[in-house]
């Protein structure tokens, strides 16, 4: 670590009696960009002021290096630059598990689809019987952590320190969930449907650290457009995202979006296991908010996070303050907006820190439930530091808002984002 | 003997060259260090698999970091390590004492975490020690 500095101080020390001899200027002192500097381990107690999550890179099996959050379990966040295209890659995209028994290795010659409970016909379908017996369908879609952006929370609440990167879009295809349902014929009388895949833990039964468990009202439209993927953008499943099939929930959190998917049951009692009555709960107010003061004196009354769909968002992925940029070349701010209410209909962006906005043009439409990409060519005319901002519309009249939102979950968080840019000049 | 100091002077112009800041608009060139980011291996492909219907990837790697030293260390990654990596500490923004109270609380009531009373206390006294925003330390 000495020997460049021992270098450098014997280089200047040349060139400075070169330099007295009338042959050379003189050097400067070398200054260090910030950009082959680390961050720090851990932000705190302030709001993470990042893009991304603090987190070291990691490789993982069928990844490329992610943002390790944690490693038993297993929760990986994509880094920024994955959010250029509308489709996340397979390899870059996030992962979150809540317990540490996930599989290592699957064998499809024994491992079954079951549907059961409240049903006239119990079935136990095979990939095969997936594959074969089912109209494929398939459906842009993005998968979004409940607590994606927690990190953004002040006064900060503990739980997954994610920063932007807990999400991912990509193309399901598999097979309707309502058409397996069909099959198995749903009886009256049934109020939830409970899906349970092969994530478990050490934990004892009956408790939330021995399996993770999750259930859609029988009578929440969404049923109708969930799929049962095995694929994802064309390949099958990584296995850190669900293989062999993973539930596909379009507008929801990825709280609902079961990874490899084993159980379906039809349940005539509303699911009070941990994961549904205690966890990924939101206080029923609007957007979620409340204050620490007010969870203290018990006064949230909480629904789960599946009573709502994903607030609108969009975000800045160019330029990413990593570089200068050069006063009279144009620079492309780019990035991605998704709401899980529908369609983006509008994205718009400030190169003033919101104080006005302009338009940004919207790229290709792959459905209501998928990212859609935006982009806005600037030419700054003026050297100096801006800060510019985004903010997107859903086709139904949702604006990102510029309130920050807290709750002791960490979830739904959906501010207008911003990202400091320098300019420097070209003269 | 006059051909040698030739090659001399070459040599210091071409050293002294690489290292000019004189060159059109270069404040700075031919500077390293060693890295402070790091390096991480790529993975190998999947090579020997068989076409049967078994899908596998291998151990999932572990990268959890060392945490502070201190009384209650041990008890932390015994306890606590049953049914999660230390990472879920160290992961952490610096939280206030009473909620690592709590989250100790959450393990054992909620999740029904084994710890005994006695170790369930020297766990959170480490915690706060550690981890709060007035004692964590990078």
């Amino acid at each position: 670590m000495d020997n460049p500095m021992q270098r450098r101080t014997f280089l200047s020390r040349a060139i400075g009696v070169l330099a007295a001899a009338g042959a050379l200027p003189l050097v400067k002192a070398q200054t260090s960009s910030q950009a082959s500097e680390a961050l720090p381990s851990f932000t705190g107690p302030q709001a993470n002021p990042y893009w991304n999550g603090v987190n070291p890179f990691v490789v993982y099996p069928q990844k490329l290096p992610l943002l390790r959050l944690t490693d038993r379990g297993i929760q990986l966040e994509t880094p920024r630059q994955y959010f250029r295209t509308a489709f996340t890659p397979n390899e870059a995209f996030f992962v979150r598990y809540h317990l540490d028994l996930i599989p290592n290795s699957i064998d499809l010659s024994s491992w079954r689809l079951h549907i059961e409970g409240n049903v006239e016909k119990p079935l136990t379908l095979s990939m095969q019987d997936l594959l074969t017996r089912f109209k494929p369908v398939s459906v842009a879609a993005v998968n979004q952590c409940s607590g994606n952006s927690r990190s953004r929370f002040q006064p900060r609440v503990a739980g997954g320190q994610w920063g932007n990167g807990a999400m991912g879009n990509a193309l399901w295809t598999g097979v309707r969930l309502m058409d397996l349902l069909q099959e198995a014929g749903v009886k009256p009388g049934t109020v939830q449907l409970q899906f349970q895949g092969l994530e478990r833990g050490p934990g004892p039964e009956g408790k939330g650290s021995n399996a993770f468990m999750k259930s859609l009202d029988w009578n929440d439209p969404v049923l109708q457009e969930c799929v049962i993927a095995y694929q994802m953008n064309g390949e099958p499943l990584p296995m850190l995202n669900g293989f062999p099939v993973r539930l596909v929930v379009p507008g929801k959190f990825s709280t609902y979006w079961m990874k490899h998917l084993t159980w379906i049951r039809a349940l005539t009692q509303p699911d009070d296991n941990f994961w549904m009555a205690i966890a990924y709960r939101i206080p029923d107010t609007p957007r979620g908010n409340t204050t620490p003061a007010d969870v203290a004196a018990g006064k949230v009354k909480t629904v789960p996070i599946g009573n709502v769909n994903m607030p609108v968002r969009s975000f800045i992925v160019d330029p990413d303050g990593s570089s200068k940029l050069v006063v009279g070349l144009p620079v492309e701010i780019r990035g991605v907006a998704f709401s899980g209410y529908g369609r983006v209909t509008r994205v718009e962006v400030s190169l003033d820190g919101g104080k006005t906005w302009r338009v940004a043009q919207l790229g290709e439409y792959y459905g209501p439930y998928s990212f859609r990409t935006w982009s806005f060519q600037w030419k700054p005319t003026q050297p100096g530091r801006y800060t510019l901002a985004v903010r997107a519309t859903d086709e139904k009249g949702n604006v990102q808002p510029d309130e920050p939102v807290w709750n002791p979950g960490g979830y739904l968080w959906n501010r207008i984002e911003r990202q400091d840019v320098v300019v420097g000049t070209a003269s | 003997m006059k051909r040698y100091y030739w090659m001399l002077l070459v040599l210091l112009g071409v050293w002294v060259l690489a290292q000019d800041s004189s060159l059109p608009g270069v404040k700075e060139a031919g500077s390293y260090t060693q890295g402070s980011l790091g390096q991480v291996l790529q993975p190998l492909p999947v090579t020997n698999a068989q076409p049967d219907g078994v899908y596998g990837v291998g151990a999932w790697p572990l990268y959890t970091p060392e945490l502070a030293d201190g009384p209650g260390k041990e008890l932390v990654m015994g306890y606590c390590q049953v049914c999660h990596s230390a990472t879920y500490i160290t992961m952490q923004p610096p939280l206030p004492a009473a909620t690592w109270e709590a989250e100790v609380q959450k393990m054992i009531k909620t999740f029904g975490a084994q710890i005994p009373d006695e170790a369930a206390k020297q766990i959170t006294a480490y915690l706060q020690a550690h981890y709060t925003p007035e004692t964590r330390k990078p």
